[in-house]
């Protein structure tokens, strides 16, 4: 009992950096942008946080610099992809190898270090006891007492719900992916729209890396984001950008990633349980494949 | 005239790479001009330096036909990390458990290493055609399935005892490449791969039928190609590049075993060599060797003026950056400038109508 409730909790907090970055790269699932620099803008979120974190003692402007992290990057993606008309599968391969490459070297520079940055400076992200949540038995052990950015995390998703599917800025966004030049038509400019949903992932990407860096663990490691973009944009397209679906998703892999964590600890060689993430990704583009196929032949 | 515009524009954004560069270091409070001098004499300007150079460039035309040759027939592979990884391991294996004379043992490995390449990367195209899976995130995924799994087997099974940390012995010595006077003859067998790459897309059916799936597949089904096989056997050639550049780290070299980090960033350098190669053949080597340059004098760079060498990860970012965003972006205001063109020649056109028919008849 303890140990699935160990399992429990850690899922959920596996699962909310990817829920965060597929929840960004839902906005521009919906406006018909690939976007693969999801795991540059998780990265550089990862790393300005904890940079953040170290220099001003403080959680919150930790966050807040890595969200804006990664908005740079989307900035960077938006004004090639959008306004330059560079492939968006080029760019956001560019934009994720220099990701790999800035965090390196500022590291390097900064700390003189290689690897990880691991310090006492680093405050990662308080847990909060939510009074109503608490207060439920059973489920308040696996639900209460998280890092607080799991909560916001849970509002951004509703957010994001009713910004895509009840607003009028949301109907134009879906819009922009099923044809833009319909929107342009009507004077309402598909480019804006397109650079918005970018801008909007990278902040979302930035603060899913951010919460990686800070909530999961206060360290920050070459490379740490480890294929979590890939596997958010595999999210994506299960659930089709719903942001309750891929809440659910994300759920789903943080829950095989906090077994997979479970099981090293039982005297497996740890190399197993740690591809298990990524083979359920690819069974889960294999689920995605077999329903594709079915709507196809409905 | 259209290559020839391509190649300028190429160089347009080399130039402007090139010129970010010394604005970075110079904005960082290094001496810019100097960092790349050194970065010069140390990647070519001795014969070690030189040669080492050629061994990096070696693996990074291999790496980048791989990425290119997937990219450029309309295969998204991304496997080249783990098809790497499994080729380092299929000729680690084989020159661990079967030691045959050199002639034999070095071809026979390289075939290995190939064969274990294509084998990793038909998994995933198995996937695409059997399933339609993307094959894009198939692959990736491989790559991390194969780094934990090489990891596994260096760390238990193949782990050489009275080591401190994780590696495989060293391969009998039969599969090790000759070096002549710092020469290591494994970059023969990236140029023969280069000619053998270059024929197949120039020369060959298939070739020719990859770059019309890759522009147009619907076009080339229509056209009667079969587009599955040539997607298969795509993904098979892609996936034996990356993995004969693996057994290229393991059979030349000092070490000649399996160690953690050998994948270095081979792979991700090879993905973007292709994509600012255009995917071309020749322009893929040739920005591999640019690539070996910025790599192996940026070490020299670092223990001269101190700039960490993770700076060329961010140049080469940049640069690729550039060089699509210029070659793209000038595409499209050559475009835009002569659809304008075409609009004032029909306008004006029209306008000679109507002051020809100034009767009236319009309306």
């Amino acid at each position: 009992m303890g140990l699935w409730i160990e399992i429990l909790r850690s899922s959920i907090l596996a699962a909310i950096p990817i829920a965060l970055a597929s929840l960004g790269g839902a906005f521009t699932y919906y406006t018909d942008v690939f976007n693969v620099a999801l795991e540059g803008m998780m990265l550089v979120g990862a790393f300005l946080a904890v940079i953040g974190s170290y220099f001003t003692g403080s959680w919150a402007m930790g966050l807040l610099v890595g969200a804006l992290g990664g908005l740079v990057i989307g900035i960077i993606f938006a004004l090639f992809a959008v306004y330059m008309g560079a492939d968006h599968f080029v760019t956001g391969m560019a934009l994720n190898m220099f990701a790999v490459g800035g965090t390196t070297f500022t590291l390097r520079r900064l700390f003189g270090i290689k690897g990880a940055l691991v310090s006492s400076r680093i405050v990662g992200i308080p847990s909060w006891n939510i009074p109503l949540l608490s207060k439920i038995p059973v489920l308040r052990e696996v639900i209460s007492g998280h890092p607080f950015a799991v909560y916001i995390a849970l509002l951004l998703i509703a957010l994001s719900h009713y910004l895509l599917f009840r607003t009028k800025w949301g109907l134009r966004l879906r819009a922009v992916g099923e044809d833009a030049q319909v929107l342009d038509s009507l004077g309402v400019s598909s480019r804006r729209i397109k650079t918005l949903s970018i801008l909007g992932s990278g902040i979302l990407c930035g603060f899913g890396g951010a919460f990686l860096s800070l909530g999961y663990v206060a360290l920050f490691a070459e490379g740490m984001t480890s294929g979590r973009g890939w596997i958010a944009l595999s999210v994506i397209n299960v659930s089709r950008g719903r942001p309750w679906g891929l809440l659910l998703v994300s759920l789903v892999f943080g829950f095989f990633e906090g077994l997979g964590m479970s099981l090293q600890g039982m005297g497996l060689a740890p190399q197993f349980p740690q591809m298990i993430p990524y083979i359920i990704t690819i069974v889960a583009v294999y689920v995605y494949s077999r329903r594709e196929r079915r709507v196809k032949a409905a | 005239m259209r290559h020839r515009r391509v190649i300028l524009f190429s160089l347009f954004g080399v130039v402007i790479a090139v010129t970010v560069g010394l604005l970075l270091l110079w904005a960082l409070g290094y001496s810019a001009l100097e960092g790349y001098a050194y970065l010069l004499e140390y990647s070519l300007l001795s014969r070690t330096a030189l040669f080492s150079t050629l061994s990096r460039a070696a693996l990074l035309v291999l790496l980048g036909l791989s990425a290119s040759t997937a990219f450029a027939s309309g295969a998204l592979n991304l496997g080249q990390s783990g098809q790497f990884l499994i080729g380092a391991m299929a000729a680690t294996v084989f020159g661990l458990f079967v030691n045959l004379p050199a002639f034999l043992q070095i071809p026979l490995s390289l075939a290995v290493a190939a064969l274990a390449g294509m084998l990793y990367a038909s998994i995933a195209a198995f996937f695409r055609r059997r399933f339609n899976m993307n094959e894009l995130i198939v692959t990736l995924m491989l790559n991390f399935v194969a780094d934990y799994f090489t990891q596994f087997l260096i760390a238990g099974p193949l782990f050489e005892e009275g080591r401190q940390s994780p590696a495989s012995p060293a391969i009998n010595a039969s599969g090790w490449f000759p070096v002549y006077k710092g020469f290591d003859t494994g970059i023969l067998v990236a140029l023969l791969a280069f000619i053998l790459i270059y024929l197949l897309w120039n020369r060959s059916k298939t070739g020719y039928e990859w770059t019309i799936m890759g522009q147009n597949s619907i076009f080339s089904r229509i056209g009667g190609c079969p587009n599955e096989e040539n997607f298969t056997k795509a993904m098979l050639v892609s996936g034996a590049l990356a993995a004969l550049a693996g057994a290229l780290v393991i059979m030349g070299g000092i070490q000649h075993r399996f160690m953690p980090g050998i994948k270095a960033n081979y792979a991700d350098d090879g993905i973007m060599i292709a994509i600012v190669a255009n995917n071309k053949v020749v322009a893929t080597a040739i920005y591999a060797i640019m690539f070996a340059i910025m790599r192996t004098g940026a070490m020299g760079m670092e223990l001269e003026t101190g700039v960490p060498l993770e700076f060329v990860h961010v140049l080469t970012a940049i640069t690729v950056l550039f060089v699509v965003a210029s070659r793209e972006y000038s595409q499209y205001l050559i475009d835009r400038f002569s659809a304008f063109l075409r609009a004032r020649r029909i306008s004006s056109r029209i306008e000679d109508y109507a002051g020809r028919d100034s009767s009236g008849s319009m309306d």
